[in-house]
């Protein structure tokens, strides 16, 4: 094993597939069923995948969902909208952490 | 599969076609494509006829006098579709749109739209309008900065410019003169649903630029001219191929372009497509080869010769000079 992280490990996902056949069928049909257009358009869920991706650190997820929004005729400036959006939420999830503190320092401290 | 050197001498995977892509025939001829060169005042980086201002081949007053003879005996070609390069800068250009507009024939002109600018031609808008021709206009995105990374530096604006201007004289206002975009990906993967970027290509360029347009197309970029250079020194052929090759759908097949056009290169030589031109494959079997010899029961329902870059009008809703095939 080279590396941890390989782009062309991506195209093996499917391989984990036979460790466990019926929960990883399971899987594929509810990621399926989930990407479906609904009430939300596919463009909407594939943002919504790049933003999960994004904040998750999922290189695999961003290589997919960069290239499904390219092909949504989205371009890098679009995406690049979604990162702030999403760093700027994860920068709002640190801060809201820190209520915690306040929380615990309003407790103990005189 | 098997492995194949290309031009470029990079290692390509070579790949088996379905059968059915395989025994595709014509089914008539409507639409005569005539390619008027390659001189363009563009030089765009995916373009797969190697168009550029420094390019000098045209076609030759001769085969631009045969391709007249041929709409004029065959009224059963109803659509003379005009591309080069820029094929405004054919000094017969002109002539040619008028020529066909007599005989009654629908003129398609692929404009690139800053041409315009070019000087001599800051009055096409209104010549275009006056003989009626339909305009098919490249616009790979809405966005200033992905146009401009395929066309070169400026051409969003100028774009913009000519497409102002074509709104001016009556064009993509929905009353008979009709203006199309046509937009590619500005890399190596699949346009989207047409629909999808017709709609938001509407808004954005109303809202931002006042610009409106009849009907968007997409078309798939071929891994053919400048886009393979561009696949090969960035080591993506393969992966592009692999990318068209698993979107492959059979259903484009009956309403493939070259089922219905010919073909005619700026030599008078005949090809079913424009990327067969540039690929040098020539029609199959014992069809007349070039435009002065042609002959309609002949060409009507010949075999296309097909190869793996016909991957790419197969690919996913289809791809062709008019866009969206299913």
């Amino acid at each position: 094993m080279g590396a941890y992280f390989d782009d062309k490990d991506l195209a093996h996902f499917g391989d984990l597939k036979q460790h466990n056949p019926e929960l990883w069928g399971q899987f594929e049909r509810y990621y399926a069923a989930a990407f479906e257009p609904g009430l939300l358009s596919k463009r909407e869920k594939i943002l919504i995948g790049f933003a999960v991706a994004q904040t998750s650190q999922c290189p695999y997820c961003i290589d997919s969902y960069t290239q499904q929004a390219l092909e949504q005729g989205l371009t890098m400036k679009h995406l690049a909208e979604v990162l702030h959006a999403g760093a700027a939420l994860k920068a709002g999830i640190a801060l809201a952490h820190g209520l915690v503190a306040h929380n615990v320092d309003k407790k103990v401290s005189m | 599969m098997s492995l194949a050197a290309s031009p470029a001498g990079v290692q390509r995977t070579r790949r088996s076609l379905d059968k059915a892509l395989m025994q595709l025939r014509a089914e008539r001829v409507a639409t005569l494509q005539v390619n008027l060169g390659r001189i363009c005042n563009q030089a765009c980086r995916h373009c797969h006829v190697e168009a550029s201002p420094s390019r000098t081949e045209l076609m030759a007053d001769a085969v631009v006098d045969a391709c007249l003879s041929v709409l004029e005996r065959h009224p059963q070609i109803a659509t003379l579709d005009v591309t080069a390069g820029a094929p405004e800068l054919h000094p017969r250009f002109r002539e040619i749109v008028e020529h066909a507009r007599h005989l009654g024939r629908s003129v398609l002109v692929r404009h690139n739209l800053t041409v315009q600018s070019e000087p001599g031609h800051g009055d096409l808008p209104d010549f275009f309008a006056s003989r009626k021709a339909e305009l098919v206009c490249s616009l790979p995105h809405y966005l200033a900065e992905a146009t401009d990374r395929q066309r070169g530096p400026g051409v969003f604006a100028g774009s913009i410019r000519g497409l102002r201007a074509l709104n001016a004289v009556g064009y993509g206002r929905g009353d008979g003169l009709p203006l199309t975009l046509v937009a590619n990906p500005v890399g190596a993967f699949l346009p989207p649903h047409q629909e999808d970027l017709e709609r938001d290509t509407r808004e954005h360029l109303k809202r931002q630029h006042d610009v409106t347009f009849d009907r968007l197309i997409v078309i798939t970029n071929m891994p053919i001219g400048r886009f393979a250079d561009w696949l090969e020194r960035t080591g993506q052929y393969d992966e592009y191929l692999d990318r068209l090759e698993r979107a492959y759908n059979r259903q484009t097949l009956p309403n493939l372009m070259c089922r219905t056009l010919l073909s005619v290169g700026y030599d008078g030589r005949l090809f079913d497509c424009d990327f067969n031109q540039m690929l040098d494959l020539e029609l199959a079997g014992r069809c007349p080869q070039t435009i002065e010899e042609f002959d309609m029961a002949a060409l009507a329902e010949r075999p296309i010769r097909v190869g793996e870059h016909c991957l790419g009008c197969t690919a996913g809703s289809g791809s062709s000079c008019g866009g969206a095939l299913t």
